[in-house]
């Protein structure tokens, strides 16, 4: 095993019957990172979890999970990979700690280990005066955490979420961010689905874009991440102001490259310190500015473009 | 597969099962039903003579198989496709246990259920063993065939929960198979036998020709074509000069419709209600007390096995059916009270002969049940293969409509 391998898709096809699922998709984790699979619904983003989680073989194509092939290692490829279904499905009687019990004896953790074990996770995802309630009456927000939970039982060092964030709260979709950050920054490799842009935009150091079965773009957003390389890198803001003619004759003076849309307008600087240089600049200069925030334009503009097209 | 990865899912359905489900409820009734019905056997066995518990067991037992058959298919029926329409079986595909794990857990748990079944209603076989009769060795086998039987009822019900997406369907064609290993199996014997039966000449055994002439001139012959042997005519009491002797018996060749069951009473063999019926008859003297399912089934099933054979041509009735001798037959009778006391005692002798004949013929017929037992047994073996290759992940071809997660 390969921790450092992440996971490598390369060409992968897959149908059901007559339904094309997933046509050509080619994507690549990294260690350490999150990335976003993001799609319109019936993108085919399941189907590929699906095959990425071991439970489906591709019909083409190659699936390399910490260096192992699920199809032909599902067993190893398990140990490592944690997965985390759309569905939120748990069992009906059991009672929210017993149920992440259950999953430990599942990955073989003996009995004091596991139940340790739960209570470090219920304590994570905030489920703790739940514990022992059956887990049948938790709402659907609370079930997601519970999903994510079951997922992190054996300590994986990949992790495989379909649409986490759906049926989130804001509070809570807070928390799974925060969450899901620490987990990349102690070295997991996250794939993380979603068909709404915004709630992978503050999570994810990279998205890749899946549209009809097929992976269309590749995105790096690096400035939602927090590492020191990416503060670097040139990012992308999008600044709003009172008096808009007068924050574009500044930008203008300062030469800062600038895309002007109709309520505000997006620049480009290098890195992190540029942009708080640059706010406080433009503060100086007395600009009534409203909101400096960083902007994705080019995801949205890319995704929209991906999702067009369809029905 | 794994000792660790079956008890996890053992555990794990039977816990759901007893928070969830009404089978305390069922349980009683369950008991509640068998009660009643060996309280009534008892109370219509009770005054007779003889052993009344070999009536209790025989008819306790075949109604534990009998509602068994019923309660148990939907214990696995819905197991498997019922837990994927929750999305949990996919949960559990991703962790370390594997199909074979999950599938023998859950049949382990079903099976457990079933003998907690089994357990409700052995206190009213316990009473039957008090009540005198039944060996405990027969007892013990005839439970344990019952048991194997309620595992592979289980192992089909797992096995259609593991092909089909819905839980109605795989309801239906559990309860479907178990209706055709129950009647099915009957009815195919019963068409079987006009198929397979010949017109044929045979020698049969019956009392001479010569013998009526020389000693009842007025009778007709006995030895006439087509008269089958149920209707040979009683003796007339009293009213023979001379009543014929083994040694009037002769062979002759007559046409005669023969049924063939030897050919197929293997049909028969693959019934579970045959299989327990027959494991362990009590080969008493064919006599009933009143309804002993069991018994009659197992002699049935070996009847079959045995189909015709030079016994069973044998009409002569003075070597079929002897006459019992009955002590003190000579002496004065008293009077009227005692001679119909001695007349009743004679019949019952003559009774008991007879049957000890054709029960020594049932016994000599090799038993029936271990066939269906290894039948069963392939069926069982069979179906928990497919299973767990129908769970077994990841999965190249999806049935259609089914979807992982
Ligand atoms: N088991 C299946 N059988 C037939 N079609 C399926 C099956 N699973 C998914 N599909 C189809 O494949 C396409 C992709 O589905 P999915 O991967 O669930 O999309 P997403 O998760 O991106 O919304 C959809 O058109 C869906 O209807
Ligand atoms: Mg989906």
């Amino acid at each position: 095993m390969d921790a450092a391998a992440g996971i490598e898709v390369t060409g992968v096809r897959r149908a059901f019957g007559s339904v094309l699922a997933v046509d050509h998709i080619d994507l690549q984790a990294r260690p350490g990172e999150v990335t976003a699979l993001v799609g319109p619904n019936g993108a085919g983003k399941t189907t590929l979890l699906l095959m990425l989680g071991t439970l489906l073989a591709p019909d083409n194509g190659s699936i390399r999970i910490a260096g192992i092939d699920p199809v032909a290692a599902p067993r190893e490829v398990r140990a490592t990979m944690g997965w985390m279904p759309d569905g939120f499905g748990t069992w009906d009687a059991l009672t929210v700690r017993e149920v992440l019990e259950t999953v430990g004896a599942a990955y073989r953790i003996a009995p004091t280990a596991a139940r340790a074990r739960a209570g470090e996770l219920l304590e994570l995802v905030h489920l703790g005066d739940l514990a022992d309630r059956p887990a049948r009456v938790l709402s659907r927000g609370q079930k997601q955490r519970l999903g994510l939970a079951r997922a992190l039982v054996h300590k994986p060092s990949i992790l495989l979420l379909d649409e986490p964030a759906s049926g989130l709260d804001p509070r809570s979709r807070i928390e799974l961010r925060d969450i899901l950050r620490q987990l990349a920054a102690s070295g997991a490799t996250l794939l993380v689905s979603s068909h709404i842009l915004t709630e992978l935009q503050e999570i994810a150091d990279r998205a890749v874009i899946v549209a009809r079965g097929r992976s269309v773009a590749m995105q790096d957003l690096s400035s939602a991440s927090s590492d020191q390389g990416s503060r670097q890198r040139v990012s992308h803001w999008r600044i709003t102001s009172l008096d808009p003619p007068r924050l574009m004759a500044a930008l203008v003076h300062h030469g800062v490259a600038t895309q002007p849309l109709t309520d505000a307008v997006d620049v480009e600087v290098a890195g992190d310190v540029a942009a708080s240089e640059l706010l406080a600049v433009l503060v100086g200069d007395g600009i009534p500015i409203t909101a400096f925030a960083p902007s994705y334009g080019a995801l949205e503009t890319a995704y929209l473009a991906a999702t067009e097209d369809r029905q | 597969m794994s000792l660790h990865g079956i008890r996890t899912i053992a555990v794990l359905e039977l816990r759901q099962r007893m928070r969830t489900s009404r089978w305390p409820v069922v349980l009683g009734i369950w008991f509640l039903i068998i009660g009643a019905v060996a309280g009534l056997t008892w109370w219509a066995v009770h005054d007779q003579a003889g052993d009344r518990g070999t009536t209790l067991y025989d008819v306790v037992l075949f109604f534990v198989l009998g509602l068994g058959m019923l309660v148990v298919p939907s214990l696995t029926a819905t197991s498997i496709n019922g837990d994927r329409e929750q999305g949990v079986l996919a949960t559990l595909q991703t962790t370390l246990l594997t199909s074979a794990d999950i599938v023998v857990g859950k049949l382990l748990a079903a099976w457990a259920i079933s003998l907690a079944f089994l357990l409700a209603a052995s206190p009213f076989l316990v009473w039957a063993w008090i009540a005198g009769g039944v060996e405990v060795g027969r007892m013990l086998l005839a439970v344990t065939v019952l048991a194997f039987v309620l595992a592979v009822i289980c192992a089909l019900g797992l096995m259609f929960s593991a092909l089909t997406a819905r839980t109605i369907s795989s309801a239906v064609l559990t309860y479907l198979s178990v209706a055709a290993f129950t009647f099915g199996t009957v009815i195919a014997f019963l068409i079987s036998m006009p198929i397979m039966a010949t017109q044929q000449s045979v020698r049969v055994k019956v009392v001479s020709d010569a013998f009526y002439q020389q000693t009842q001139p007025g009778i007709a012959s006995q030895t006439q074509p087509g008269i089958p042997s149920q209707t040979q005519p009683a003796i007339p009491e009293g009213k023979l000069s001379a009543e014929p002797t083994a040694a009037d018996c002769v062979y002759v060749n007559r046409d005669q419709t023969i049924l063939h069951t030897e050919r197929t009473w293997w049909l028969l063999a693959l019934n579970p209600f045959v299989v327990v019926a027959d494991a362990a008859p009590s080969h008493k003297p064919l006599k009933y007390l009143g309804f002993e399912p069991l018994q009659m089934i197992s002699d049935g099933a070996r009847t079959a096995r045995m189909g015709t054979t030079p016994d069973s041509l044998n009409e002569c009735w003075p070597e079929t059916q002897p006459t019992a001798v009955v002590a003190g037959r000579s002496a004065p009778l008293q009077d009227q009270q005692l001679q119909d006391q001695k007349q009743q005692d004679q019949q019952v002798q003559q009774e008991q002969l007879v049957q000890n004949i054709q029960r020594e013929r049932l016994n000599k017929v090799p038993a029936v049940w271990p066939y269906g037992f290894g039948f069963l047994g392939l069926i069982g073996a069979g179906t928990i293969w497919v299973a767990v290759r129908r769970l077994r992940t990841p999965i190249r071809r999806l049935p259609r409509g089914t979807r992982i997660a």
